[in-house]
């Protein structure tokens, strides 16, 4: 069932309840006002009644017209009176009961005698209902007369049914017409929600740039559709990172495949000497391992990108990774004459991931290797800065420009002197190097000027309870 | 055929130019981009293959300054860039011709091949001066019907000499196009090699195709 039924359904429903609920209220609270209007119209003439028989002094031979000459009000038409003496016996009745039998009741007639006013309902078969009211008559302590008034109910009833016959008309159209007024609304309101689908539908099948137009921003609606702009805006934008990056990963990779097919095939096209073949597979060799780094560092890449990196958040002694990697870098540098020293070491530990924190250390140590000259020094550092590890490698190799500087860190970003001083790197060293930076809550900058070497720093904050 | 290879990648430039010279042609490679202006300007040469992405000045860039001095030496543009609006940014530029890597070395001897014909004027593949035909793509020589064996080096000068038929070639300029020498040497191997031509082409025919020009050099021509 559609949002717009159910809407329209449950408000009609509510709105039925009141309006029924109103109706029997206002039926009942009429009924009651119109019985009691009628009871004390009955009281009144009751009254002058009795003064009348008052003034009569209770004479037992009075006529009707004797009561009624002196007070004119009771002749009216729509009540009709009735004087019993004082063992029940009819004395007077005025002339507008006509030939109708109306004697007293037991119940009217013991309460007289205990002195108390009767109301009363009787009902002739076919006929609307009379309201009663004896009252008795007292005089020196005894009773002497029991008036009676009595009214046709009929007005009344007429009234009430009226009432009836209209509620039972306009409740229902009311009701109806409700519904059609909400079942419009309801439509109207649920118009933007259409909107939103048809959007939606529209992203699903591929077009990431739609937008909808936002125009009540203030309500529930509103803020839907300004907060599926931004998801879709967020959307768009990490569609278009991972469409870089793949276009620049496969660009990347096209230069190794080029060394490799253009080498073999240049090796094919003619007989060769052992000497040729060897030296080719060596080159393709080069080449396979360049790809595999590259295809090593975009996979880690990518899971980053996707969240599917677990870093573990455990104490690590940083300065015994220095050690360790010290150690490391010393092969590393090897062939290149290139001596590693640990500058200021202390005993710092932080939390994290020791596999990760290590990949970092090593990419940074790789890189100062890489890029020193001969022989050229490559120096650790680690000390306690406030309440953060600052450590650092400094290298005398090519350096890099203020300019330089600020894409150091970007993904496939090499040098120009980088690529002319190695063909081996691939630009995502220090990529993976900030991301690892990032996910351990720290910052790693550079300092540099090219041809003077370059001094990368990494501050990473000290494991809370350490100091 | 002098050939200009201007690529930073150095294996790639490297087999690159090994492929060309077992084609007999001449060589010469360069690894920056205002380092292959300045050669594109100073020497001449038959063909120019640019990469497109160099360090210091991008091959556009060079190619659109050379089009810009009138030079109209076919330009090959090789780049790893294959998006079509790339292709059409060459072209554009004022590339002749356009390979993305990585591409076939059959592929890119026969677009060199296709290139050089153009930039001499020529339709079809063969070159022909009255009954000597030269088949550039399976490197047959053959005149009044009989197959000639030529060597290498007289075969680029063969291929040189016929793809300027008529034009009267200078010994430095032969030796720029054939022998890659920016003619400083004292060298009479032209004159060496122009001789072996001659008796593999000339001799024991009536009609003699190369021609000496006094004082000037070489003309390959009917007479």
């Amino acid at each position: 069932m559609s949002l717009r039924v159910r809407l329209t359904l449950w408000y009609g429903t509510a709105l039925a309840s009141v309006l029924v609920v109103f109706g029997v209220i206002l039926y009942g609270a009429l009924a009651k006002a119109l019985k009691e209007q009628a009871d004390r119209s009955l009281e009144e003439t009751a009254a002058v009644a009795e003064r009348s028989l008052e003034e009569h002094r209770f004479g037992p031979f009075l006529l009707y017209e004797d009561l009624s000459q002196d007070f004119p009000e009771l002749a009216t038409l729509d009540k009709f009176f009735q004087i019993f003496g004082p063992t029940g016996q009819i004395t007077i009745q005025s002339p507008n009961i006509k030939s109708r039998e109306i004697p007293l009741s037991r119940t009217a007639f013991e309460a007289a005698l205990a002195g108390q006013t009767t109301f009363e309902s009787i009902r002739f078969s076919g006929e609307p209902p009379i309201r009663l009211i004896s009252v008795p008559v007292r005089h020196g302590g005894t009773l002497v007369n029991i008036v009676r008034v009595g009214t046709s109910l009929q007005p009344l009833e007429e009234t009430l049914h009226r009432l009836l016959i209209i509620l039972l008309i306009t409740v229902p159209l009311a009701l109806l017409a409700s519904l059609g007024g909400g079942w419009f609304l309801a439509g109207r309101a649920l118009r933007p929600v259409e909107a939103i689908t048809q959007a939606a539908e529209r992203i699903a099948g591929g077009d990431l740039t739609q937008r909808l137009s936002v125009s009540m921003a203030q309500d529930e609606i509103g803020r839907l559709a300004g907060t599926f702009n931004a998801m879709i805006g967020r959307l768009e934008a990490s569609f278009q990172q991972v469409r870089q990056f793949t276009s620049d990963a496969s660009h990347e990779l096209r230069t190794p495949l080029t060394v490799l097919k253009g080498e073999t095939e240049l090796a094919l096209r003619r007989p060769r000497s052992a000497d040729d073949y060897r030296l080719v597979l060596v080159s393709s060799l080069e080449e396979v391992d360049r790809m595999s780094r590259i295809v090593d560092e975009l996979l880690f890449l990518s899971r980053a990108d996707l969240g599917e990196i677990k870093m573990e958040s455990r104490p690590v002694r940083l300065d015994h990774l220095f050690d360790d990697l010290k150690r490391q870098a010393e092969v590393l540098g090897h062939e290149q004459a290139v001596h590693i020293v640990i500058g200021l070491s202390e005993p710092v530990t932080i939390a994290g991931d020791d596999m990760r924190l290590r990949e970092l250390l090593l990419n940074l140590l790789d890189n100062a290797i890489k890029y020193s000259p001969q022989g050229g020094r490559v120096e650790m550092s680690l000390v306690k800065q406030d309440s953060a590890a600052r450590l650092s490698v400094a290298d005398q190799g090519i350096g890099m420009s203020r300019e330089e500087q600020t894409h150091i860190f970007d993904r496939f970003y090499r040098t120009d002197a980088a690529r002319a001083h190695t063909k081996k790197g691939t630009g995502l060293g220090l990529a993976i190097c900030k991301w690892i930076v990032d996910a351990h809550h720290g910052t790693i900058d550079v300092q540099s000027e090219p041809g003077k070497g370059s001094v990368f720093t990494v501050t990473l904050p000290l494991l809370a309870s350490s100091d | 055929m002098r050939i200009l290879v201007v690529e930073d990648e150095v294996k790639v430039g490297s087999f690159i130019r090994r492929a060309l010279e077992e084609e007999s042609y001449a060589v010469d490679l360069c690894a920056d981009g205002p380092g292959g202006l300045e050669l594109a300007r100073d020497s001449h040469y038959d063909l120019i293959i640019l990469d497109v992405m160099l360090p210091g000045m991008s091959g556009l860039q060079i190619l659109e300054t050379l089009r810009k001095e009138k030079l109209k030496t076919p330009v090959l543009i090789v780049t790893a860039r294959a998006q079509l609006d790339q292709r059409v940014k060459g072209l554009d530029a004022g590339a002749d011709d356009y390979l993305t890597k990585p591409f076939a070395i059959e592929e890119l001897l026969a677009r060199v091949r296709a290139l050089l014909r153009r930039g001499t004027g020529e339709g079809m593949g063969l070159l022909q001066i009255e009954d000597l035909i030269l088949n550039p793509a399976t490197r047959e020589v053959t005149r009044g019907g009989q197959r000639i064996e030529l060597t290498s080096k007289e075969y680029a000068l063969l291929e040189y000499f016929m793809r300027n038929a008529g034009r009267v070639l200078t010994r430095p300029v032969i030796a720029e196009h054939v022998w890659n020498l920016d003619f400083d040497t004292f060298t009479n191997v032209i004159d060496v090699y122009v001789n072996y031509l001659r008796n593999k082409i000339d001799r024991g025919r009536e009609r003699k195709l190369i021609h000496t020009v006094r004082g000037s050099g070489y003309v390959l021509k009917g007479e």
